[in-house]
């Protein structure tokens, strides 16, 4: 099955006289296989706009190819739009439209001339039905934001681009929308998400990539970087405290009375901490595990550079 | 086809959505300049090109009207899209550079031609008040001809203006130093054949005067300029300016402002 989308040695160099070529993208590949949602994770300024923009043919990569439903965008840009919906991290503001109008317009761009059924269910489905006769500018930003999840959908994309599109939404709003996205996903739209909610990309994404200063420290599986990159706490109730040694890996982190606790490499299991610290299984009266989280794996990742 | 036809409908509602704007105000001031310079001091200025003054300023003001509304549609739009962040709508959605140069052109000349025609019925009626007659129309063939390719040149100039600018100060700039001289020494108000031969000679220089002496003739049938001079330029003044907005979408800059 043809990818949805598959990045090859991505570079982008923007020329200034002040700042001379400036690399904002560095040969990035990755790929997002059929109906997954892949998380593009990392700071801002990291280059994951300018590889948005260069997927929908706003900027042209300076080196490398784009490929969606396995077509160029440099070569057949008329067939990779029409497969592609976009949340820009921007909202358009335009002026002069209403809701209906805008959603009317945006579908005959793709060529749907009557689309009175699709509009009226993404309306309806997004929360705007209410407000569909009002101009942009009457409208609270989250129901901006999810106008432009409208537009984007109205031609019924099969690779949807969301470039933040949960920023400044409250969390009632950001809950709805990543429901919405599941419901898409389910529908087999693939789905390339950029988001700096990494617990919501953790719960949201088989996959990651981690972009740094424009190049992609890591690509794969949301879980393979967590369990790589973090380690589990272990918290302990125990009726008195035996002599133990420590095994390999595992690392006290203090001790209260007889609350001990442990920080564990991710893969080690819970028996096998047992087992190594001999602790007989009378003498434990509670345990409590917490498992890393992607959150922890990317700040080691882009903050404190930990090798993959 | 339908996303052309979706762009064209959306540049029309548009300007329909700002009517005053658009079409009243520069109705109104076409309506100004008649009732000034063609009914009241039209009796006092000698005749043009052998036609009475209000009759030859009836085609120059349409045109006028025509080329500065075909131009301030489609740069509007554009600059307001480069705010809005529409402009980069148009860059993501599978339209091409020629759907897009050629709606917002037409869209651009069904503008100027509604001004223009605003214009006409006015001048019309003020004509018929003071000569009692109606003005007659020489050639409906030429009439279309030089709306269709004025308004599309204005049009794309509109366009590449404002893909080029980046403020509304530098569109402001074409507009009022190079659109606005160009205009009022194009023909509209005098026939150059009042000027002495040297300044005739730098006139021909204004791409404007054919547009203006060709509606001029196609309404009254006389002119400053040879018919089929004026249609040639016309002509050429469509392919030079379509190469020009092809080169401003494929090198201009999508992102707003």
């Amino acid at each position: 099955m043809t990818a949805p989308l598959e990045v090859s040695n991505v570079k982008k160099t923007y020329t200034s006289p002040k700042l001379g070529a400036v690399d904002a993208v560095k040969g990035v590949s990755f790929e997002i296989r059929p109906g997954e949602i892949y998380g593009l994770l990392g700071p801002n300024g990291a280059g994951k706009t300018t590889l948005i923009s260069m997927i929908t043919t706003l900027e042209n990569p300076s080196e490398g190819d784009i490929k969606v439903f396995g077509e160029s965008t440099q070569t057949n840009s008329a067939f990779t739009k029409k497969q592609i919906g976009v949340v820009p991290q921007e909202i358009v503001t335009q002026g002069f439209f209403n809701l209906v109008e805008i959603l009317q317009f945006h579908s005959g761009y793709y060529g749907v001339w009557n689309n009175k059924e699709r509009i009226d269910y993404l309306l309806k489905r997004l929360g705007l039905w209410e407000h569909k006769h009002k101009l942009v500018k009457q409208l609270s930003g989250g129901m901006k934001r999810r106008l432009m999840i409208a537009k984007a959908l109205v031609h019924k994309p099969k690779l949807l681009l969301l470039d933040e599109p949960t920023a400044g939404v409250d969390l009632e709003l950001r809950t709805s929308l990543w429901e919405f996205v599941r419901d898409l996903q389910k529908e087999g739209i693939s789905i390339l998400l950029t988001t700096h909610y990494l617990q919501e990309a953790e719960a949201l994404c088989e996959r990651v990539g981690i972009i740094s200063k424009g190049s992609l420290v890591f690509n794969g599986e949301t879980q393979g970087i967590i369990r790589k990159l973090t380690r589990r706490t272990v918290e302990m109730d125990l009726k008195s405290i035996p002599n133990w040694t420590l095994p390999e890996g595992v690392q006290l982190l203090g001790q209260r009375e007889n609350r001990v606790t442990f920080s564990t490499p991710s893969e080690m299991s819970v028996g096998a901490l047992l087992a190594g610290l001999s602790i007989p299984s009378d003498l434990l009266l509670d345990l409590k595990t917490r498992e890393g989280s992607l959150e922890e794996a990317f700040l080691n990742v882009v903050q404190k550079g930990a090798s993959l | 086809m339908i996303g052309f036809l979706s762009l064209f409908h959306r540049e029309i509602a548009r300007f329909l959505k700002v009517l005053v704007q658009t079409i009243v105000t520069p109705a109104v001031s076409s309506a100004l300049y008649l009732l000034v310079f063609g009914v009241s001091l039209g009796s006092t200025v000698q005749s043009q090109n052998g036609v009475d003054y209000l009759a030859f300023l009836i085609p120059g003001l349409m045109m006028m009207g025509l080329l500065n509304n075909a131009f301030q549609n489609s740069s509007s739009s554009i600059v307001n899209s480069k705010y809005t962040g529409e402009l980069e709508d148009l860059r993501v959605v599978p339209l091409s550079h020629h759907q897009i140069i050629i709606a917002m052109g037409l869209a651009a000349m069904v503008r100027g031609l509604v001004v223009a025609l605003v214009t006409f019925v006015v001048g019309s009626v003020f004509y018929a008040i003071v000569h009692g007659g109606f003005i007659g129309l020489h050639s409906v063939f030429e009439l279309i001809y030089f709306i269709v390719t004025g308004g599309l040149v204005f049009g794309m100039l509109g366009l590449s203006a404002a893909f080029y600018a980046k403020s509304f100060d530098q569109l402001s700039a074409v507009s009022a130093f190079i659109l606005l001289p160009l205009t009022y020494l194009g023909g509209v108000f005098i026939s150059i054949q009042n000027l002495s031969p040297f300044w005739q000679k730098v006139s021909t220089l204004n791409p404007l005067l054919y547009f203006i002496n060709g509606l001029r003739h196609a309404i009254l049938g006389v002119s400053d300029i040879p018919i089929g001079q004026s249609m040639l330029i016309s002509a050429l003044g469509l392919v030079m300016f379509y190469v020009l907005s092809l080169f401003a979408l494929k090198r201009g800059n999508f992102h707003r402002w």
